[in-house]
């Protein structure tokens, strides 16, 4: 009897193990998302919106499930896709972090294979996911980098927003504030470029530039670094340097946007997607105005690249077809538009008259559209392996530039290595 | 079967039983501990890639690279730093609210109260919380003591950031050990002590710490253990930043093994770990011996 027992006992204990893989159900599609706060209200109304009406019609029910920020979710896509194919959702949204993987994973599956039609969808946004295997994913929320300005301040000196780094060195020490004791009280500037920023001040040199080889890691997996020889980078630094020089540049790397909404920095840059969020923050305090990036130089006229996220599915069946095309639907796109400041991907708005009263009634959404209307669509982010360690990375080198007066053929030489390392080492560990 | 024969003055069936019971625990460790080391291991030697697939013999190539990364001497570096500071303060912090709260009297309990409290709450809730309270030069921590520090946009600022959240995450837990440890002690000693005419700091150094000195030992290697982990507090309070300069090791590992899928430094790290502690248990049990 009481060996029954602690077999059993036994038997208890061991049964979490051997539980677990989930049950198949193709009426239920998965989505694993990363929007929180605003954003996240917003895509919720979205998801119960289509439970009611299409996914009622359909017999299709989309669970949506948050896993965290975008780089959060592709950790866990990987951590599944390793241990189980069957534990992936139906689809996630991810990042362009996460395109190289996704590129180089059996489990991914197209839209073209889906048989999803982007037909409407902007060609920015499509070049932006455009691979050798072609198109990865559905583009869903578009953003890209912008440039904030306190709007107020900038009128009361009777300036405009730069169209240069050297136009905004100009006037950096106008905007900046300076306390009796010497102490800054105002910058004029408050962040640290990184792989995002430059993917507009390197890529927009002469009409076009690339970071890596294969356009960028677009038209096959990147082996070469290019921003080293074609002296992109140095080009960016002289200038950057040139404005950090003025004294009213904040080498800051979290906090940012608290910082320009205190009044304690005239401008700074970050995706469109914040616009919502920064402007709640501002409230009346001042007037923030929007702007295009300030050009690296006079021939940097490709303009800025799409980033946001998009939509990767994993399970191929005509339920996921249709989910992903009702998100990228002209109702859908400009309800997510208007409520999180995200750029519509659905060209079929460019006529709404809906969207354009929006955008008539807010102004600094409009110029994020008319920046991507101007852009090179072939000026498309960087995909890299080890990206977060890279972002980091040109983050250090700018600082040592900047403040460590390292010599900028120095700092260019020792990024490029650290990238080609990547690559090298992505190359050794995944035959292509 | 010989391992039975080993346990004197246990009969056969009360031994299969307790091994019976055992079982589920060993099958865990086995099967989440010992297989995936042994794996890592092996790996370790191997060029494998992100999907899994083993793709050749690197033989030491893995650790050379490892070794030659400056990411991950830096992450050993920013390791040691917070350790150098980390350890030290916590046990003389420790040690001394609970030296001072050892004597139960009338109002200990609201002190004890106090101390105890930040077991309640959450790794990251605290993480988020201390995100908060040093964010930007407007933080309320500038506001409440007139400094203008960017604390976690400043490399020093951040690691003491980084060394107090530990010292408060750390604190109710092993204030709790030490002060049972000081109450628990045989009070004929100590009254011992007193009519041999120690008082005061004598009977303190000389008769009360030293009889609680396993304990003590446990906390330091306990914080030393947490020191050398350390990797949940960096991922929310600062992510490693300003410009890696609090990017523990185990943080990096976290990185390359989980954001990156880079197998070669999953395996190497998680090898070069299990090392690492098996010397600096080895260390504790040698000490505890000693004892």
């Amino acid at each position: 009897m009481k060996k029954l027992f602690s077999i059993m006992v036994m038997l208890i204990l061991m049964f979490p193990i051997l539980a677990g893989g989930n049950s198949e159900d193709e009426s239920i599609v998965t989505i694993w998302h990363s929007n929180s706060g605003s954003i996240g209200t917003a895509f919720d109304e979205i998801v119960d919106n289509f439970n009611e009406t299409v996914g009622k019609e359909k017999g299709i029910e989309i669970e949506a499930i948050y896993q965290g920020a975008a780089n959060d979710v592709l950790t866990k896509v990987k951590a599944a896709a390793a241990a189980n194919v069957s534990s992936l959702p139906d689809i996630a949204q991810l990042d362009a972090t996460a395109a190289l993987d996704m590129m180089n994973s059996d489990y991914l599956v197209l839209p073209e294979t889906l048989g999803v039609d982007t037909s409407l969808v902007m060609e920015s946004a499509i070049e932006s996911l455009m691979s050798e295997r072609g198109l990865l994913a559905v583009p869903f929320n578009a953003s890209s980098l912008l440039f904030y300005y306190n709007k107020t301040l900038f009128d009361s000196l009777g300036l405009s927003a730069p169209e240069t780094i050297d136009d905004f060195a100009a006037i950096a020490p106008l905007l900046g504030e300076k306390a009796a004791d010497g102490t800054i009280t105002r910058y004029a500037f408050a962040g640290v470029p990184t792989t995002y920023e430059l993917g507009a001040f390197i890529g927009a040199q002469n009409g076009l530039s690339y970071f890596v080889n294969n356009e960028n890691g677009h038209t096959g997996t990147p082996t070469k670094v290019l921003f080293e020889e074609e002296g992109t980078f140095a080009e960016f630094l002289v200038h950057w340097k040139n404005l950090y020089d003025t004294g009213y540049v904040s080498n800051i790397t979290s906090g940012i946007s608290t910082e320009f909404a205190a009044g304690r920095t005239a401008t700074m840059l970050a995706s469109s997607s914040n616009l919502s969020t920064v402007l709640n923050t501002v409230g009346d305090r001042f007037e923030v105005g929007t702007a295009f990036v300030p050009k690296t130089n006079d021939e940097a006229t490709g303009g800025v690249n799409i980033g946001g996220g998009a939509m990767f599915a994993f399970t191929d069946n005509e339920n996921v077809r249709t989910v992903l095309e009702y998100l990228i639907s002209e109702g859908v796109q400009l309800e997510w538009a208007e409520k999180t400041g995200y750029m519509p991907v659905n060209t079929g708005l460019s006529d709404n008259d809906e969207y354009l009263a929006f955008l008539d009634s807010n102004p600094q959404f409009k110029v994020a559209m008319e920046q991507t209307e101007v852009s090179n669509p072939k000026l498309t982010g960087v995909w890299l392996p080890s990206a977060y360690q890279i972002y980091y990375s040109f983050q250090t080198e700018i600082r040592n530039v900047t403040e460590g007066g390292k010599p900028i053929d120095k700092a260019v030489h020792d990024m490029a290595a650290i990238v080609q390392q990547a690559l090298d080492d992505y190359a050794e560990q995944n035959i292509i | 079967m010989n391992i039975f024969r080993k346990l004197p003055n246990v009969n056969k069936e009360k031994n299969i039983r307790a091994y019976l019971f055992l079982l589920p625990a060993l099958l865990l460790a086995v099967l989440f501990s010992f297989i995936p080391l042994a794996k890592s291991f092996i790996g370790s030697f191997l060029t494998i890639s992100q999907s899994g697939k083993v793709l050749g013999f690197a033989g030491l190539g893995n650790y050379i690279s490892l070794f030659k990364n400056q990411a991950f001497l830096s992450s050993i570096a920013n390791t040691a730093r917070f350790t150098v500071f980390f350890l030290p303060l916590n046990t003389l912090i420790t040690l001394a609210a609970a030296a001072l709260t050892r004597k139960k009297r009338r109002y200990t309990a609201i002190s004890e109260f106090i101390f105890m409290t930040p077991m309640a709450f959450s790794l990251s809730a605290l993480a988020l919380i201390f995100k908060e309270l040093f964010r930007g030069r407007v933080s309320v921590i500038n506001r409440l003591t007139g400094l203008s520090l960017e604390w976690l946009d400043q490399s020093g600022p951040a690691m003491a950031v980084l060394v107090i959240l530990g010292l408060f995450l750390d604190f109710a837990l092993d204030y709790i050990l030490l002060l049972s440890a000081f109450r628990g002690t045989d009070k004929s000693i100590i009254e011992a002590a007193e009519i041999d005419g120690a008082s005061g700091g004598k009977l303190f150094f000389l008769i009360e710490l030293p009889s609680i000195k396993n304990i003590l030992s446990i906390t330091i290697f306990m914080a030393l253990k947490d020191a050398v982990l350390i990797s949940a507090p960096v991922m929310v309070l600062t992510e490693g930043g300003p410009f890696r300069s609090t990017e523990t090791v185990m943080y990096f590992y976290y990185l390359e093994a989980f954001r990156s899928g880079n197998r070669a430094v999953e395996n190497t790290i998680a090898v070069l770990m299990v090392v690492f502690s098996s010397i600096l248990m080895s260390l504790i049990s040698r000490r505890r011996r000693d004892v």
